[in-house]
């Protein structure tokens, strides 16, 4: 097992920057996720890792050990495909076999472990279907399989999921989950899905146009985004425009259309009288009275869906989205004026021009 | 089923039954059932005559080593023009294909001169010291010679299955075997190698069955200890000696274990079920020394494949060519010969006459099959679809066999007037390739638009005429081109049917010059000069309008 270092990696193709000056350093035993939209740059990044293209600037590291003049067969790195790539000419035990073979694994060995690999992802009992044979989630497994059965170093993961339906790509990500548990192994793994990154990774790298815009635990991309992009990137938000009056240790006070608030400071914000938007989750707007930020608005539309109902009100010229959790009660009416407050913690104050991705 | 489509059906049924299913029904019953009993005499002759048994034998080994050293010059050719980027790729890619623009029998006339006891190559090569005695190509080597011509003959239509093939594999499952730790030899045996089966599969069949069935080639090298030949003697000789009938069987027999032999072998799966996704393949920029390996590699077998044209173009040009490598004078004699000469003449009338009628009708039918096809599947139409392909594996020869023995006590007998089936031979033998290209265009065209312009009122017949004809035209065309040209190169059934020096097409009019004491070789030379200018006018046009789907019509 190794930590994979990425220092400082560019990538271009013809006039396209796919990868511009991106660091990161992968712990061992880490479950690393790329997130970001298509196009970002992530797949790049992982098929660098792998071996299947040369960073044009920057190298990359295992552990120490720099691969720039290491070929991708030797790199014992495995790669789950979006698509698979499972042989179709090879049943799904010769398949699983393939890399051991490759690495001279004596053939009573090569069995035990190629059934122990099946056994592990649940698929001991269709070794010797075809991959034509298979369901899209059967294949998965398989491919899972063939890449853990190897030992690689590190796990690499190309958006494994995308190509099944909702329900199993629910529970796969609980088995990958698992299975990283289980091994322990170094896995970095690519998607656009902000649900898969948030409920599976040890830390996130969000990414845009070839950048990485902020690094960190699931818990604190979400709650403390580092700019605008990674802010509306991962789940819905509302920005509120303002300036910023003053600074109060962790804590600022902004001026807006809807009054003033308190919030946390998102980055090193300290000018008082720069622009700043104020971010709140819908989540975190609650209707009714108290909290430490409050305002009147109009309710404008509401859609409930059973376990939510999904708000929009209207303050100041704003259309702001709020949730509220096991709605009981039905909503008041469209045009009826509401109380909404949330509290200072679940807001925060990120600089106006942070756009992230558009500079 | 709908009125329209019976009336196709009907008519493609009578069609294909009284040129295709009846002769080879009669030859069946003819070989099995002589004098209306059951009996395998003629086939335990056949058995007992060491010359037809050897014959059989040679064929099938002549066959066999064709097929595979065609596989062995076409893998690496598809494997660098697919994954390799190299100046000129497209003007190159189109070279390789040059071969195919004349009969190979044509190419042995000049090939004889070349290959001669006293000829340019062993010249050649005894000068450069490789040689210390001259070796007959043309006698006890003449095996050699023969599979010489077919390899250089038919490696693009091995080529052009094993180069759609390998593009059709799906790039990350070899990168998916790289990431294993596979590289190199390796890699392209475990992986590349059987995923591109498939096409070299079918490159295989036609190349097989072509070489172990091609008349013309043996019979300008005098090589006649191959089974081709043996039935085309028989041909002449049908009522007395009734073993032809048997060969017949024979070779379609063997043809057909072939066939299914070689599928079991390569277990044929459909590969190309599984999703695709992930990264394009790209094509690989290697250094100036492999540039210049891959051109280098390419040239080298254009030039190598360009030797009989060459040599027919020389034999054409030359007035004397004994003991050298190149004639010692030239002169244009031959070609007014050939343009003035009785037989050229009604050669090049006749075999445009019978190619227009034969396109003819594979367009009507070809348009008219792919229509009901794709549009109207119905209960048993893969029966259909099977039996239009059929004369895919039928050889020319066997083809053309079953009518004489089957139409000669008939009106249509060819002792007679060979025209209407020489006709229907032609038509049957390219009506594949004229399915394909409309079958082609039928699956482009989104059938709502048909839709569309029968909602506005049009009937079927006149949507069909006012917008899917119009789209599909380039297919059309070019697929027709092809049927002519091709009808144009036809040489077994054309030799075999064509027995009034009044009705023989340009193939037949060579083989005759040919015999001929003196000038023959050089006015036939002349001739297959013309035919090779004229197929390849007609190939170019076919390929600006067909483009990139032109090598499709060519794949298995």
């Amino acid at each position: 097992m190794v930590g994979i270092v990425i220092a400082n990696v560019s990538k271009r193709f013809g006039q396209t920057v796919a990868v511009d000056g991106v660091s990161l350093r992968i712990e061992r035993g880490e479950l690393f996720f790329l997130l970001g939209p298509s196009g970002c740059g992530k797949t790049t990044i992982l098929r660098m890792v792998a071996g299947f293209c040369e960073p044009d600037e920057g190298e990359i590291l295992f552990d120490d050990r720099p691969m720039g003049a290491v070929p991708a067969h030797r790199r014992n790195t495995a790669l789950v495909f979006q698509n698979y790539a499972l042989w179709p000419h090879m049943n799904v035990a010769a398949n699983v076999a393939y890399g051991l073979e490759e690495r001279k694994v004596p053939k009573g060995d090569r069995t035990r472990l190629v059934a122990r690999a099946l056994e592990r992802v649940r698929m001991g009992e269709l070794a010797h279907r075809m991959p034509n044979e298979l369901s899209g989630g059967q294949q998965q497994r398989v491919a899972l399989a063939r890449a853990l059965v190897i030992e690689p170093d590190a796990v690499l993961l190309d958006e494994p999921l995308s190509n099944l339906d909702a329900q199993l790509r629910l529970e796969m990500r609980h088995e990958i989950r698992r299975i990283h548990d289980e091994t322990g192994i170094t896995m970095l793994y690519v998607t656009h899905d902000q649900k898969e990154a948030l409920s599976m990774a040890d830390r996130v790298a969000v990414m845009s146009i070839g950048r990485v815009e902020q690094i960190g635990d699931p818990r604190s991309i979400y709650r403390t985004p580092a700019n605008r992009f990674v802010a509306s990137f991962i789940g819905e938000t509302n920005l509120i425009a303002g300036t910023l009056v003053s600074v109060e240790g962790e804590y600022g006070c902004v001026r807006t259309a809807l009054g003033e608030f308190r919030a946390r400071l998102g980055s090193a914000l300290t000018t008082p009288g720069s622009k700043v938007e104020c971010m709140v989750r819908p989540e975190c707007l609650h209707l009714g009275q108290g909290g430490d930020n409050a305002f009147r608005a109009t309710l404008a539309s509401s859609v409930y869906l059973g376990e939510v109902e999904q708000l929009v009100v209207e303050a100041g010229g704003l259309e702001l989205r709020a949730v509220t959790a096991n709605p009981s009660a039905s909503a008041p009416g469209g045009g009826a004026t509401v109380d909404v407050h949330f509290a200072s913690d679940d807001a925060i104050v990120l600089p106006a021009q942070s756009e992230g991705g558009s500079r | 089923m709908r009125r329209s489509t019976i009336i196709v059906v009907a008519v493609v049924l009578a069609f294909l039954g009284a040129f295709l299913v009846y002769p080879m029904v009669y030859v069946f019953r003819a070989a099995f059932f002589p004098g209306g009993e059951f009996s395998l005499a003629f086939f335990s002759n056949i058995a007992a005559n060491p010359v037809t048994r050897y014959a059989i034998g040679n064929s099938f080994l002549l066959a066999t080593v064709s097929t595979l050293l065609t596989a062995a010059l076409a893998i690496p050719l598809a494997f660098v023009s697919v994954r390799y980027r190299f100046p000129a790729k497209g003007i190159l890619g189109g070279l390789l294909l040059v071969p195919m623009i004349m009969p190979p029998f044509v190419g042995a006339i000049g090939m004889r001169q070349f290959l001669a006891r006293f000829g340019s190559l062993n010249i050649l090569l005894m000068n450069a010291g490789i040689i210390s005695s001259r070796v007959d190509w043309l006698g006890a080597s003449r095996f050699w010679g023969v599979v010489i011509m077919e390899v250089l003959h038919l490696y693009p239509i091995m080529y052009l299955n094993v180069a759609a093939a390998l593009a059709n594999v799906d790039p990350t499952l070899e990168e998916a075997a790289v990431n294993m730790g596979s590289s190199g030899w390796r890699l392209f045996r475990r992986i590349t190698l059987p995923l591109m089966l498939p096409g070299l599969f079918a490159g295989s069949v036609i190349v097989f069955i072509w070489a172990f069935t091609d008349l013309g080639t043996p019979l300008v090298f005098e090589y006649r200890r191959v089974i081709p030949v043996q039935i085309f003697d028989r041909v002449t000789e049908l009522s007395d000696n009734p073993e032809g009938y048997a060969l017949v069987v024979v070779v379609l027999a063997l043809t057909l274990i072939t066939f299914i032999a070689g599928k079991r072998m390569f277990g044929m799966k459909g590969f190309e079920t599984l999703g695709k996704g992930g990264a394009a393949a790209t094509e690989k920029s290697p250094g100036p020394l492999g540039k210049l390996l891959i051109v280098g590699f390419i040239l080298g077998v254009v030039g190598l494949a360009c030797l009989p044209h060459l040599a027919v173009v020389l034999t054409s040009l030359s007035d004397k060519w004994f003991m050298t490598v190149l004639p010692e004078s030239y002169t244009l004699d031959y070609y007014h010969a050939a343009l003035g000469h009785k037989l050229t003449f009604d050669g090049i009338r006749n075999s445009i006459f019978f190619s227009s009628m034969s396109t003819v009708v594979d367009v009507l039918l070809g348009v008219a099959i792919a229509y009901v096809l794709v549009r109207r599947r119905f209960l048993g139409s893969d029966l259909l679809d099977a039996l239009v392909m059929l004369p895919l594996a039928v050889p020319g020869l066997v083809l053309a066999f079953g009518y004489v023995a089957a139409f000669s006590p008939t009106f249509l007998n060819p002792r007679e007037n060979p025209v209407p089936l020489l006709v229907a031979a032609y038509a049957i033998r390219r009506l594949p390739y004229m399915v394909r290209a409309a079958y082609a265009g039928f699956q482009q065209i989104n059938v709502t638009l048909e839709e569309a312009a029968v909602n506005l009122g049009s009937s079927t017949l006149r949507s069909l005429r006012r917008v899917t004809l119009p789209l599909i035209s380039a297919n059309l065309i070019g697929g027709g081109i092809l049927a002519f040209a091709f009808a144009m190169l036809e040489v077994s059934d054309s030799l075999v049917l064509a027995m009034k020096e009044r009705f023989f097409p340009i193939t037949k009019a060579i083989y005759q010059l040919l015999g001929r004491i003196g000038d023959g070789p050089y006015i036939a030379s002349a001739l297959g000069v013309w035919a090779m200018v004229f197929l390849a006018l007609s190939l170019m046009t076919a390929g600006v309008l067909l483009g990139r789907r032109m090598g499709q019509l060519f794949r298995v």
